[in-house]
């Protein structure tokens, strides 16, 4: 279990993650010294709802990409969960069965995508493209076109603030990285570190690797649902076509965060600032007054800045654990 | 012969009959059922006319996934492939504004800039180390953002009609398309799975470091590979902006994923070194004729992308109980 440890050691927050950090202060920085309303709830307020979905369903990635797969069917969840939130949560459900109902349905998806890629060894990058689409299709047949409605409860109480003071987004995601905190401290988030190190390995040391990996698709799929909860809080109704452009921009966010995409290195903490630089990029460009363009360019731009600087300093502490042995 | 890590421990079963070509041919077959079938719902139609159009909106896909193909035979990926399309048709729709004159030099130089972009992510990957998901999707990412800003503002402009009738045209009977399709396919074949280069990718892919002791050039085939699936998408955009002719800049998004699936169900790993361009192929045809069928079946939107993603699963299903006994 000693491997283990070292791996649990991994968990908490250390090389890109910093990395990550520092580059999100140094965006927020820029933005605050040139938006006035930044630094007030209401800038504050508004930053995290632009953050918030798109950091839940990265932290739900990146579960499945620390436990060495990868999965593209989150759009078709945030779809589904958006449609039915944007077709139940007004009726006799009411919003929190609705809630319930959409986080169960995004276990199911998970467990299928755990299941065809952990039992039966079908290759994740592909199968989940097949998942992804079917899931879009059940997006369209609730809802053939953007409409319906969410309950005003949430739509107006999880995208204000408590008291006046926190954002509702933000307590929202300092729950998910309480939640991860947690995890990666259980049997569960140990073994997703080590299978996805190496699972022929973990599997020597007894981790049932097979289960690991469906556990990690399920999760992921719960995070999927809620993020597109809160999409549709954020929206108010439904619409099967909104998250199309999410993908890309969730796997830049894990990237960002310094998550290795081959598995077993990063964690949720780095994701979570990964998914507010590319909102905080946004809100600084504009305030610096740059045409919308801009905000793709530099997406690109600050993932290869951020892969480098995650390199560099993971090789720097390699070096230094070296010398003393 | 390809090299094959199994082979090497396994002594070979009595008839061997290559684990990559059955899946290859396979898929292949159902490709030319899926055509077959649409006769069924659409009696009025001969088969000759439904294997053309399946075939004429088919070069995109199977042009881009050997560009795709070849990246995952090094274990790489290319997600830029989607924005390159993009890119390549606007540019072609932008630059020939509708006259014939200018396609001497709007095509070269567009190919030129896909290409370009392609070697960069090939210098990203070889010499900056930078995993090729992250160094695709960050190029295709910045990328999209300076095609956004050439273009934003601007009318949509008419292709050149020389690139539109190209896509029409017929030569005794067979559409143009078909005909450059086929040729592709040829090429492509005998680059893949008959040129030295071919083989030494396949050493690549399987094994990067057994490859580097071999003191094959690495970085030279990573660059090579990267630049000609960049090449191969800004075919894909010139003739899909003929095929369509208009173009935006989103118009390639919708052939990224696909362009992976078509490789997989061509029987490829992601981690490399397997699956031959047939495979490729099959897959990029199989997912064409799927698409054209559903549309024929006349079905809601929702139900044809349940359909689409149920039969792709069932696809890698059935290659990898295949893929399991040629193990055993």
């Amino acid at each position: 279990m000693s491997a283990a440890l070292s791996r649990l050691r991994r968990a908490s927050p250390a090389g890109g993650a910093i990395v990550a950090v520092v580059i999100y202060f140094a965006l927020y920085a820029i933005y605050a010294s040139s938006e006035a309303s930044a630094t007030s709830v209401f800038g504050f307020t508004n930053l995290f709802n632009n953050t918030v979905v798109l950091a839940i369903a990265s932290a739900g990635l990146t579960l499945v990409v620390l436990a060495g797969e990868l999965d593209l069917s989150a759009i078709g969840v945030i779809a589904i969960a958006n449609v039915v939130m944007a077709t139940t949560s007004v009726g006799a459900l009411g919003w929190f069965g609705a809630l319930i109902l959409v986080l169960l349905i995004g276990a199911a998806v998970g467990l299928l995508n755990g299941w065809l890629v952990a039992t039966l060894q079908l290759q994740s990058l592909a199968v989940t493209i097949g998942t992804m689409i079917a899931c879009e299709g059940a997006a369209l047949l609730i809802l053939t076109a953007p409409g319906g409605e969410v309950n005003e409860v949430i739509v107006s109480g999880l995208t204000g603030d408590v008291f006046g003071v926190v954002p509702v987004a933000l307590v929202v995601i300092a729950c998910v990285l309480l939640v991860w905190l947690v995890l990666a401290r259980t049997r569960l988030g140990i073994a997703i570190y080590a299978v996805g190190t190496d699972a022929t390995a973990a599997r020597l040391s007894g981790i049932n690797a097979d289960r690991t990996k469906l556990l990690s698709f399920v999760l992921a799929g719960v995070a999927y649902a809620f993020a597109g909860f809160m999409l549709s809080c954020q929206t108010g109704s439904g619409d099967p076509r909104a998250s199309d452009t999410f993908l890309l921009f969730m796997y830049a966010s894990v990237a960002i965060g310094g998550t290795s995409l081959m598995g077993g290195r990063g964690g949720v903490f780095g994701t979570l600032f990964g998914a507010g630089i590319l909102a905080v990029m946004q809100k600084m460009l504009f305030a610096l007054g740059a045409a919308s363009f801009y905000t793709s360019i530099f997406s690109g731009i600050i993932m290869l800045v951020a892969i480098f600087i995650g390199n560099a300093s993971s090789v720097l502490s390699q070096l230094k654990r070296r010398k003393p042995a | 012969m390809l090299p094959e890590p199994d082979a090497a421990r396994a002594p070979p079963p009595a008839v061997r009959v290559s684990p990559e070509l059955l899946p290859a041919v396979v898929v292949l077959a159902c490709a030319v059922l899926l055509i077959a079938a649409t006769k069924l719902f659409n009696p009025g139609s001969s088969f000759v006319d439904q294997l053309n159009a399946v075939l004429v909106t088919s070069i995109f896909l199977v042009v881009a996934s050997f560009g795709q193909g070849l990246t995952i035979l090094l274990g790489g990926i290319d997600l830029s492939i989607g924005v390159v399309v993009g890119l390549a048709a606007i540019m072609v729709s932008t630059l020939t504004n509708g006259s014939n004159a200018a396609i001497a030099w709007v095509v070269p130089a567009t190919l030129g800039v896909a290409a370009f972009i392609g070697f960069v992510n090939g210098l990203g990957v070889a010499f900056a180390r930078v995993p090729p998901f992250i160094m695709t999707l960050a190029s295709g990412i910045s990328f999209y953002g300076v095609g956004l800003g050439f273009t934003s503002g601007l009318a949509q402009r008419p292709v050149a009609p020389g690139l539109v009738s190209l896509m029409g045209a017929r030569v005794f009977g067979v559409p143009i398309p078909v005909l450059l399709l086929l040729g592709f396919a040829v090429i492509a074949t005998i680059f893949q799975n008959g040129t030295s280069v071919g083989r030494k990718l396949y050493a690549l892919g399987s094994s990067p470091g057994a490859a580097r002791v071999l003191g094959l050039p690495t970085a030279a085939l990573n660059i090579l590979v990267y630049t000609l699936s960049g090449l191969c998408a800004g075919i894909s955009g010139i003739l899909l902006a003929g095929y369509s002719s208009a173009a935006t800049i989103n118009i390639g998004d919708p052939l990224l994923l696909p362009t992976i699936a078509a490789v997989v169900i061509g029987g490829a790993r992601v981690v490399g070194g397997r699956g031959i361009y047939l495979g490729t192929f099959a897959g990029a045809l199989f997912l064409s004729a799927l698409e054209t069928v559903i549309t024929v079946l006349n079905l809601s939107q929702g139900v044809r992308n349940v359909i689409e993603g149920v039969i792709i699963v069932g696809a890698l299903l059935l290659q990898s109980e295949r893929w399991r006994r040629g193990r055993r």
